[in-house]
Formats: C-alpha cells, structure tokens, sequence
C-alpha cells in the first residue's frame, strides 16, 4: 500500500499527500481530502445525520467538493428566475430540482430531512430514481437561494428545473403502470370473488337471477380491466399489424378480446359460461410482468441528466441595456455571454473577444487545459480557466456537442440486443404459427364439437402465448443490467453481457485504468542553489505543454508560464526548449544528461523520476508517481482464476511497461503503443480467434475501445469513450471488471434455462390444449405461471455477489 | 341471498373508491419513489451528534 492510497471518507477521491486534514465522526478521526469534504462533513455530523456514512450504498464519486460560495445562488431570488422555475401561489412557491449526485436512499434521506429543517420549507419530496427533488416553501420565511445553498453545502450538484424539464418520461410511464397495474389487480380479486359464486352454482345449483347478478357485476368490473389495464397489450398489438411484424401482443390482444366478447355476449343472452376471470387473471398476470420488467428497465442510471448537470444553471447575457443573469435555458443562438474565470461554459459557442485557457476534460478527457482566444470555438460543460471571454452562442440545450455526445450515449444504451431482436423477430413467426394452428385447432373442433370449440380455441390461444419466451431473455438482461447497477457498473450497450460472456482475453490499459491516470508530483529535489522548488516547476509545466505524455499532466500549472521557443518532443524521453536564451531539457535521465541518474534513488516502486537540466547542468528531480487502483492485484488474479488470458497495452516507454507488468504478474504486455498499434493487437488476437476484452479509460483511444469485443471503462475517462464503452465502472476499484464478467456467465446460463423451459412447457402444453383438456382458467393459470418462472428464475440474478 | 344485491354495489362503490384514491396518491406522487421508504424507518431523524459511539 501507497501512503496516497489512503481515500477521503466522505467522497472516496484519493487524499492528495500534503492535506492533513480529519473529521471526528462518532468518536473516531476520519480522514478527508479537502476542506469542501471537511465542511460537509462536519455539516452532516452536527445535524446529526451520521448515519449516512453508514447507510449509503457507496461512496459517490463527485460528491463533496461544494461550489464555494452561497452568492452564486441568489440570482434565483428574483421575480424572474421564481417566475421561470417555480409554480408561485399567493405565499408558496414550489419547484422541482435535479440534484446531481444524489444515487441512493441515504441521500434523499439526507436531503430530505436537512431541507426539512429550513425554517419555512413546508415539504420536501426527493426521489432517487430520477434524481428529483419537489419541494414547496412559504415565500415570506424561505428564499429560493437557502434552499439551493443547502444542498450545494452538502455536496450534491443543484440545478432547478424550468418546469417542462420537470417530470421524467419514466416517472409518467411508471405512474401509468402502477394504475394500470392496480386496476388489473383489484379487478381480478373481484371478480374471483363472483367467480367462485358462480362456480359453486355450476355445482350445487342457483337461482337463475342471482347468476344472472353475478356475471353482469363480473362484467361491469372486468371492463376496466379489458379497457383500461390491458389497453397497451391492444395498442402494441395494432402497431405490430400495421408495421406486419405481430409480436406475442397479437394473440394475448385476441385472446383477451374474444374472451371478454363471448362473455359479454354470453351475460346478455343468457348463455352457457363466461370467462370473465380468466380474463382478469391473465390481463393481471401480463401486467404484473411488463411492471416488473419496467421496473429493472428504469433502475440503471439516469446518465443524460447528469450531464446536463454539468453546465451551469446561469448565464451572464451582455444586453443593449447592460447585463442580465439569466437561466441557460433561456438563452438563444446569437446571444452575447460573458464568462468568467472559473466559470462552466453554459452553451456552445465562439469567443468574440478576450483570451482563456480551457479544460476540455470532460468531452475529451484530455486534462491539460487548452489555449483558446478570438475566433475559437468553446463547447459547452468545458470550463473556463483563467481569462475573462465575452461568447457569441451558437448553438445551445440539445444541440450542443455535449447535448449531442450525452445523446449518443443515451441511444445506445437503448439499443436492444442483437439476440433479444432475433428473439423478437423468431416470436414474430411463432405467433403467426400459433394463429395457424389456433385456426385449425377451430374448424376441426366446430366440426366435432361445435358447442366445445370456442372454449378450446380460447384455451390454445390462452396456454400457448409466447410470453415465456419473450420475456426470457429481457427479463434476465433487466435483471442482470439493474443488478449490475447496485455493484456501480453501468451496462450502456445491450450486446454486452452476451459479448462478455464469451472472453478469452482481457487487455488493460496502464494509464487511467491500472493506474488512476492522475500523476502527481510527489518530491521535488533541487539541485541548483540559485533557483527555488517553485521556479523549476514553472520552467518544468512551460516546457511541458508541448507533450502528450501521460505524466505531464502532473506538470501543469494555471499560473502564468515563462514563454519557451524551439519546443521539441522526444517521444518517450522528454522535451527540450529555450527560455530567455537558456537551453532546458525536461525528460528521462540520459536524455537530460548532466549525471542525472534515478538508480535506486526512487522510494516508491511506482513513482518515474524526471529530471531538469540547463545546458547540460542538473537542475531539478522530481518523483512524479501514478498510484496504483486499489484491488488491482485482486481483480488480475480473479480474472486468471476465470481462465481468461490477461495483457497489457501501454503508449509508456518498455520499462515502465515491463515493471508494472511483473509485478502484477501480467506475461503478456506490449508498450510504446499507438492507438493505431493497440487497435492491431486486439485485431490480431481476434484474428486468432480470441474474445477482447478491453477495459481501458478511451483517454485518446476511443476508436480501440470500439474495436474490442467488448469493451469496459472507467467513469471518469472521456464523454467520448463511455460512448464507445459498453460498460461503465463508477467508483476507483478494479473488482468491478471481473464481476461484470462473472455475472455475464451467469446471467448467459440462466438465459438458457428460460428458454429452455419456456420451449418445453408450449411443446407439451400445445397439444393438451388442442385436445380440449385444458380449460381457459387452468390454460390463464398455466400460461401466468410459465412467465413467472421466467420472471423469477431471472431476478435470482439481482442476488448475485 | 337477497341481501347480496345490497351488498355487492356496496362493495363495487368501496371498489371506485379505492381506485379514485389510489390514483389521487399516484398523481400526487406518494408512489414515484418505491425504494427510499422501505429503509426510511431504520434511519432516525431525531439522532443527536453526541449521543452514538457505536460504529
């Protein structure tokens, strides 16, 4: 263990080596990173709300480093912002908030009851699921800034919502389900009730009027239920008409629908039975499967809002009248912003006037910050470093490249996988078939039987839908993805768990992914006595910026940098330029020269020495380390435990490369990679027939990530990579790649077992109906159970460890 | 038996009831959040900071 391995108890982020900062909670010293976590957490500990350490799920990434100042927020105390974010009675307001970060039920119980204490907050409702806070306070008591304050103070990412972003699609959809499914519900324990009146009567006799009573109540219950509860199950099944692919929605519809005519016909003329339970039971059952599945469905995170989280709720729009903050919302192309050092850039735009350096990371991932001046373009969620920028917008909201990447990545964690479609694509025929056979199964009955074939149609129509094999596979993806979920991996690619499954090799990346891709200067030996530890990291981050190499990120700096000229880059060794006439070189001990030497002068097994030099005089060492991910050695050892054969891909030079690798016992390794040079690797290992698994963080390699198999990466890489990964790892550890792995198996196996099991209860179930021993209240019961099985059997998954 | 034709509107009218009551509480949001609930009742708002040295 690394002294920096040591991690902040409120936020999880490594603790930088010369912060000493602690917390007292519940009698024990904690260590934090910073003095943001250090307030947030005394905050939590003084309201008495400790519990949350030990409550939530896990740490959150992000959490914990506040906006420092509460002034930020008072913009929305104006008559405007209220008017555009709230619902304003005569003494309340009310509004809805998403709070980034928030992910677990012990956040929305902090939330809610920190906010609860607000003098003059009069409810507060949060739910994690959409990550949406409603809350409602007296105008006279409470200001709208307090209440963002509050939350900002305890590190999550407040952002109020204009009240048409308000509502989650999901959440409509959820609370349409949950009606529906209610209405099925109460509607069948009703009429089960009657159901048994009439049953007995079959058997021991009733009074033809009480009969009559009964089925007609039997009636007036199980419409809703046909018109309401099961109106989807019609709707799909029209659309599939109209599109001539019917799916497994065309024979429930018909069923449902012929059932409930015939009984209707039935209750009015008197006739012989009427099925109206088997209605209810079924439409119950199917609507109890589909809320289940919606469920799973919903539970993956929220991604394209917590992005939009990333730009700032504000703007500073230049106006002929002066200036105005208003809401980026509403902003428009063609509007004059201005933005402030330190500032998010809240849209897509071009720089009209001044000069600024930004830092693209979260588009590109690329850390260093990046020159722009007149002229350049900005793009929005970038952040502003240093100058004062007057923007012309050009673009904004959903247009921009951050709406447009979050969009991307949004599609294809829609894309449905390529099995489940051919699934779909295979019920299609099935269903066509089943109408065939329900068909025959009807004229040879009508000829034999006249009086028996409508019940024994309904029974094949009833027993033999699909619906167990179609929700085989999507009931076990829904269940592995939102199980997968609570272990912090975000499947973004529906393809993935199957692709997993079937790996033979996994390949790492080094920088980033191995290690935490943050280095860090952690020893500074001057040798020079002329020149301070300061001035050599100055001359050391000018000189710097000309490299791409992973370790002249621990380099940089945002004070103002000596000006170099003839800036050269050695590719693996080092930099070489000239400041005010001196010649320095930057770089690995023989390419500076001097009798620089880092042989066993290095503490630290994981630290590259780099050195400064001035015409050929040592000036500076410097200890720049990448820490190791915690469990690395675990996670390398589990993965061979699997039977998977490991790599390493590297763009370091061979010794840092060939180091890392036997220490973690990794035989096969290859560095001073290009992307170009790793994407012919995994080509080659493809060609030999391998499986790839790259986990890698897409830092300027996003095209390899697509290239493998599959490709798992971490959650702080690029915006650009996750849109090419098909898993995503929240959190620092490494486990989480052999989990998803060991999860894809299992989740592949019990795939299998569905299907099998859904094909050999229609085979056998079939033909029993066709002979007519089945009746439609055992064929309802039959068919319910079958998916059931399917269902449960798949949510064994949301117990796996 | 007659008394079942009182009996079973009544308990169709119990039945709107529930129904309009049930979709009241869902548009009004008491059912968006289906998971913080059901560990709500093992967190204690009235916890004071010096009173627990447990871990």
């Amino acid at each position: 263990m690394t002294k920096g391995a040591e991690t902040c108890f409120h936020c999880a982020l490594p603790i930088p080596t010369d912060c000493n900062l602690n917390v007292d909670i519940e009698g024990e010293q904690r260590p934090v990173c910073c003095p943001g976590c250090k307030a947030v957490a005394e905050l939590i500990r003084d309201s008495g709300m400790s519990l949350y350490y030990s409550l939530r799920d896990a740490p959150d990434p992000g959490v914990g480093r506040p906006p420092a100042e509460t002034a930020e927020w008072q913009v929305f105390d104006s008559e405007d912002m209220l008017a555009a974010f709230a619902d304003q009675s005569r003494d309340h307001a009310e509004t809805t908030i998403y709070v980034g970060g928030m992910y677990c039920a012990a956040c929305s119980w902090l939330i809610e009851t920190t906010l609860g204490k607000l003098q003059g907050v009069e409810s507060v409702d949060v739910s994690p699921v959409t990550h949406r806070l409603r809350v409602r306070w007296r105008l006279a008591d409470a200001r709208f800034s307090s209440i963002l304050a509050a939350l900002a103070q305890l590190g999550y990412q407040p952002q109020p919502l204009a009240p048409e972003n308000a509502t989650r699609p999901e959440l409509i959809e959820q609370r349409v389900a949950l009606k529906r499914l209610l209405v099925a519900s109460l509607g069948m324990m009703q009429v089960m009730m009657f159901a048994v009146g009439l049953y007995a009567g079959e058997f021991q006799g009733i009074d033809p009027d009480m009969q009559h009573f009964l089925r007609l109540v039997s009636f007036v219950v199980t419409t809703p239920v046909v018109f309401y509860a099961a109106r989807p199950f019609f709707a799909a099944a029209w659309r599939g008409l109209i599109a001539r692919k019917p799916g497994m929605d065309l024979p429930v519809s018909i069923a449902v629908g012929s059932a409930y005519a015939a009984s209707v016909y039935a209750t009015f003329t008197n006739g012989e039975a009427v099925w109206f339970d088997s209605v209810t039971m079924f439409v119950f059952f199917l609507t109890l499967g589909r809320f289940l599945e919606m469920r799973a469905r919903h539970r993956s995170i929220d991604r394209s809002a917590a992005l939009s989280a990333k730009l700032p709720n504000t703007a500073t729009r230049i106006e002929a009248e002066g200036v105005a903050v208003v809401p980026v919302s509403q902003l428009i192309a063609g509007d004059l912003v201005k933005i402030r050092a330190g500032d998010a850039i809240p849209a897509d735009g071009v720089i009209e006037s001044g000069n600024t350096s930004v830092d693209e990371a979260l588009l590109t991932g690329e850390a260093r910050p990046q020159p722009k001046s007149r002229g350049d373009l900005i793009a929005a969620g970038s952040v502003n470093l240093d100058g004062l920028v007057e923007m012309r917008v050009t673009r904004t909201g959903g247009d921009t490249t951050l709406g447009t990447i979050s969009r991307l990545s949004e599609r294809a964690r829609y894309t449905r996988p390529a099995f489940v479609t051919i699934a779909d694509r295979v019920a299609s025929y099935i269903v066509i078939a089943l109408l065939g056979v329900a068909t025959i199964v009807a004229a040879y009955w009508y000829f034999m039987a006249p009086e028996r074939a409508f019940v024994i149609t309904l029974s094949v129509l009833v027993v033999t839908c699909p619906c167990a094999l179609a929700l085989a596979t999507p009931a076990a993806f829904a269940a592995a993805g939102s199980r997968l979920s609570q272990l912090r991996l975000l499947v973004t690619n529906g393809n993935a768990i199957e692709a997993l499954s079937r790996g033979t090799t996994v390949m790492f990346d080094k920088t980033g992914t191995l290690t935490r891709g943050m280095p860090e200067i952690t020893s500074v030996i001057v040798f020079d006595s002329s020149m301070t530890e300061h001035d050599c990291r100055l001359i050391a981050a000018a000189l710097e910026t000309a490299s791409a190499h992973p370790l002249a990120k621990a380099f940089a700096m945002s004070a103002s940098l000596p000006k170099v000229s003839r800036q050269h880059v050695e590719v693996g060794q080092g930099v070489s330029g000239t400041i005010d006439g001196r010649n320095w070189r930057i770089g690995s001990a023989q390419f500076v020269g001097g009798g620089a030497s880092g042989e066993g002068n290095s503490v630290n097994m994981t630290a590259t020495s780099v050195f400064l030099a001035v015409d050929g005089h040592l000036v500076a060492w410097f200890d720049v380390e990448d820490e190791l991910r915690p469990d690395v050695a675990a996670t390398l050892s589990d993965i061979n435990r699997l039977g998977l054969r490991t790599a390493l891909l590297s763009g370091d030079n061979r010794n840092a490369v060939e180091e890392l690798a036997t220490r973690l016992g990794i035989e096969e390794f290859y560095f001073e990679c290009t992307p170009q040079r790793k994407l012919e690797i995994i080509e080659a290992a493809q060609g030999n027939g391998e499986r790839v698994v790259m986990v890698g963080d897409g830092i300027n390699d996003a095209p390899v990530l697509a290239g493998a198999d599959t490709s798992i990466a971490p959650a702080h890489g690029a915006l650009l990579a996750q849109t090419s990964a098909d898993v995503i790892m929240l959190g620092d550890s490494l486990l989480p790649v052999t989990t998803a792995i060991r999860m894809s198996g299992k989740t592949m196996r019990i795939v299998r077992q569905n299907l099998a099991w859904a094909i050999v209860y229609n085979t056998l179930a079939l033909p029993l109906a066709a002979a007519g021993l089945v009746p439609p209240w055992l064929a309802a019961i039959g068919m319910s159970a079958s998916s059931l099985i399917v269902v449960l059997n798949a949510l064994r998954l949301s117990r796996f460890n | 038996m007659s008394i079942l034709y009182v009996l079973i509107p009544l308990a169709l009218l119990l039945l709107g009831g529930a129904v309009w009551a049930f979709f009241w509480a869902v548009g009004s949001g008491q059912f968006d959040d289906l998971d913080t609930p059901a560990v709500r009742i093992i967190m204690d708002d009235d916890k004071k900071p010096d009173d627990g040295d447990a871990a």
